[in-house]
């Protein structure tokens, strides 16, 4: 089985050899090449299965780019937190994807089509590659790829909206990106190595010596990695940028590529810094404070939107805040709910917004006030909308609770119950602005008075899926709590 | 633009650029410079010729769609290069273990795989610059119309 | 004052922050598109200036192997090569923010961020 050990590169391979084969395939043989996607996406998801279990088994091994060890090359490193967050990644954007082929038939033009597959497969490849690099340079390359090509699957609806807010989006995610090389720089400049390992041993001693570089370091991290995932203070690009895109690519924005940037920012904090230096400057207490206020706010600013979409954008900014609040309570249990979370909400927040496509695609609405009583005529879109809104809020038997539960016991454990009034607080706000909704779309009485098109299977096959998934993550959580559990406690 | 100067001037130009570009990417892994640089100059040779004439002359140099055919292609000939490092046996990207030659310090055909992929991010580097220019300037035209 | 030499002994740190500011400041302050775009250009230099003068070593040869390398005293080849990656990410960067300027410009005919919003208010 010698091809086996190189599924971690071929995961990455696969990806970015169909995202350059998708322009030719499109032109040449257009049957194909939705479903060589299709294809390569699943290819990667049954590898990472397969790292998975490798990795239960053997625990955490290293892959060299090229043969070179490092110092010299690049080394792709798979831990239990890597391949899940890997895992996640790879599973939500082939379910979206299958939901995009029939959306985007309507919100694009025929000759981009090809091309928004290439963009999809660069995110996919580069999000795989965030998750699994152990390399400071090779993360800032693969960022910039992230950064353009989620740019990218925006702006290619070209009207003047998705421009303005992809515009936006890329002048900030560069100032981030700047400020990530900057901090590189900083930790080049006194360890001399690019590899975390290395910088990770390397550090103590330079701490000692060069005290400035390291707390400028941190400070750009927390701003780099604070503006791509929308951490409170830094969210301005999110709303306009994930309301505006096409619906399938909102739910790859949202669902993923912000979360792999919290994810980046923990791996930072618990593979890079040495402890004694995440214990000197108070890092996990600013992102504390960060989060809460995101979390706040970002259910505040929903609360006041007319727009759907747009709300489920700013809902985004209060949910990524729980997985900053996981990453910043620093407690097993915290991180563990924090990491639930960021599965949990990636399939509901990309449900919810593909149900707000198959809204659009069928009737056109986007104001939330138009919404009443189109329960009768979208039955099943609605119901999927209910289960997801009911994940948001946190009601029993959905996952939303689990993530809640984990974050809550975890605050507790440290000693801070103010944080679970915060998510308490939340939850209720959430209920506040998702609940007309949901009572208006069912409880009407008077008839819905838009036209409805007929939605294709192909949209809500994807959102069975999805309700299936919170449902089951709400219930049968002991796996993926256990797996977590076991992930977190090797990183501390 | 209808300028006797700058036509015979780039036309004159043109080959000697295209030339000192494919010399730089051939030298990539001797020299400084390299595919992204070698196939900047080359790009740039053939948006020279199509700014000084006229789209239809640098279209006949190459057109909008064998350059973006060859834009993919050179991307996917890099990681095709890659993975023959997989298919017998060594790492992905890997050059002497996946059995590339390596020959001798300073000739031309030397260093195995780096010589290849440098050959291939050529084509792409300079496929993209002239797709981008296309691209752009395709666009003002179908504004220029609509207005 | 000791402060201060340690400062002019490390100036072109202080000038590759220096230029960084002030990228960073012209991009989120400036409303005209293309100012961004090249204040962008100026914030990734910068960080590529602080490489590269990290990487030299004084009367060091350019890193071209020549001769075997305990022989002679070359740079760091290391943050160079990097930061060619790093300038080729930069302009890709540039080319599709221009790209979206141009995009920008046909849909509200002006690149001034202050005017598409008075455009976009009037709707």
């Amino acid at each position: 089985m010698e091809l086996t050990n190189h599924f971690p590169a071929l995961i990455m391979a696969v990806l970015l050899g169909i995202s350059f084969l998708s322009p030719i395939l499109y032109r040449w043989a257009r049957k194909a090449s939705a479903p060589a996607l299709i294809t390569s996406l699943s290819l990667a998801l049954v590898m990472a299965i397969y790292l998975l279990f490798q990795v239960l088994q053997v625990g955490e091994f290293t892959y060299y780019m090229g043969g070179w060890p490092p110092p010299y090359g690049i080394e792709f490193r798979l831990d239990l937190i890597r391949v899940y967050m890997l895992l996640v990644v790879l599973a939500v954007s082939l379910w979206i994807m299958v939901y995009a082929l029939k959306d985007l038939e309507h919100e694009l033009k025929t000759e981009v089509m090809g091309w928004y597959y290439t963009l999809y497969a660069l995110v996919v490849g580069s999000m795989a590659g965030i998750a699994l690099t152990n390399d400071l340079f090779n993360l800032f390359v693969l960022m910039e790829i992230c950064a353009i090509s989620a740019c990218a699957i925006i702006s290619v609806k070209e009207d003047r909206a998705c421009l303005e807010a992809s515009f936006k989006y890329l002048i900030l995610s560069a100032m981030g990106t700047g400020c990530f090389l900057l901090g590189v720089a900083m930790i080049y400049m006194v360890t001399g190595q690019m590899n975390y390992d290395l910088v990770n041993a390397a550090l103590p001693e330079a701490v000692e010596l060069y005290p400035n570089n390291m707390f400028a370091a941190s400070a750009l991290f927390i701003v780099a990695f604070g503006t791509k995932a929308a951490l409170f203070p830094l969210h301005v690009w999110l709303p306009d940028a994930h309301a505006s895109a096409p619906s399938p690519s909102s739910a790859m924005l949202s669902g993923l590529v912000i979360k792999i940037y919290a994810f980046a920012l923990f791996i930072m904090f618990y593979q890079l810094f040495p402890r004694p230096l995440l214990e000197s400057i108070p890092l996990n207490e600013i992102l504390l404070w960060l989060a809460s206020m995101g979390i706040m706010f970002g259910s505040i600013f929903a609360m006041v939107q007319v727009d759907l979409k747009k709300m489920l954008a700013y809902s985004s900014i209060g949910q990524i805040g729980y997985v900053f609040l996981g990453i910043g309570l620093d407690d097993t249990i915290a991180i563990t709910g924090g990491f639930y979370h960021l599965l949990v909400h990636a399939i509901m927040k990309s449900m919810l917004f593909m149900c707000a496509g198959v809204i659009i695609y069928s009737t056109g609405i986007r104001q939330i006030k138009q919404l009443g009583g189109i329960g009768q005529v979208l039955p099943i879109t609605m119901f999927a909308f209910t289960i997801g809104s009911a994940s948001m809020i946190g009601i029993p038997g959905t996952g939303g609770l689990i993530s809640k539960w984990y974050l809550a016991l975890g605050a507790l454990e440290i000693g801070r119950p103010i944080f679970v009034v915060i998510i308490l607080a939340s939850s209720l706000l959430n209920a506040v602005y998702y609940m007309p909704i949901i009572v208006n779309a069912f409880m009407q009485q008077e008839q819905f008075e838009y036209q409805v098109k007929p939605v294709p299977r192909q949209m809500l096959i994807p959102l069975f899926v999805g309700v299936a998934a919170l449902v089951f993550l709400g219930v049968f959580s002991r796996p993926f709590i256990v797996l977590l559990e076991n992930a977190v406690q090797l990183l501390f | 633009m209808e300028d006797q100067i700058v036509r015979i001037t780039s036309r004159l130009v043109a080959p000697f650029i295209q030339v000192y570009g494919i010399y730089v990417i051939l030298h990539g892994h001797l020299s400084p410079g390299g595919g992204f640089s070698g196939g900047a100059i080359f790009g740039a040779s053939l948006v020279l010729v199509a700014l000084s004439f006229n789209l239809e002359v640098g279209a006949k140099q190459i057109s909008h769609d064998t350059a973006s055919v060859l834009e993919s292609g050179g991307a996917l000939g890099f990681v095709i290069t890659g993975l023959v490092g997989v298919a017998v046996g060594a790492n992905f990207l890997a050059n002497r273990s996946a059995g590339f030659p390596l020959g001798e310090v300073g000739e031309l055909f030397s260093a195995g795989a780096i010589f290849i992929i440098t050959a291939f991010l050529g084509v792409k580097v300079a496929s993209t610059i002239v797709t981008l220019f296309y691209n752009i300037i395709e666009g003002e035209e179908k504004s220029g119309n609509a207005h | 004052m000791e402060m201060l030499i340690k400062i002019a002994h490390n100036y072109y740190y202080m000038v590759a922050i220096l230029l960084f500011i002030i990228g960073m400041h012209t991009m989120l302050t400036h409303s005209n598109l293309i100012k961004k775009v090249i204040a962008m250009n100026i914030m990734d230099t910068s960080v590529f200036l602080l490489f590269v003068a990290i990487g030299y070593t004084s009367g060091g040869a350019a890193p071209i192997l020549t001769a075997p390398a305990n022989e002679v005293l070359y740079v760091n080849p290391l943050p160079g090569s990097l930061m060619l990656t790093g300038i080729v990410v930069a302009v890709s960067i540039t080319a599709y923010a221009l790209s979206l300027v141009v995009k920008i410009y046909r849909y509200y005919g002006t690149v001034d961020y202050d005017e598409i919003c008075l455009i976009r208010s009037q709707e």
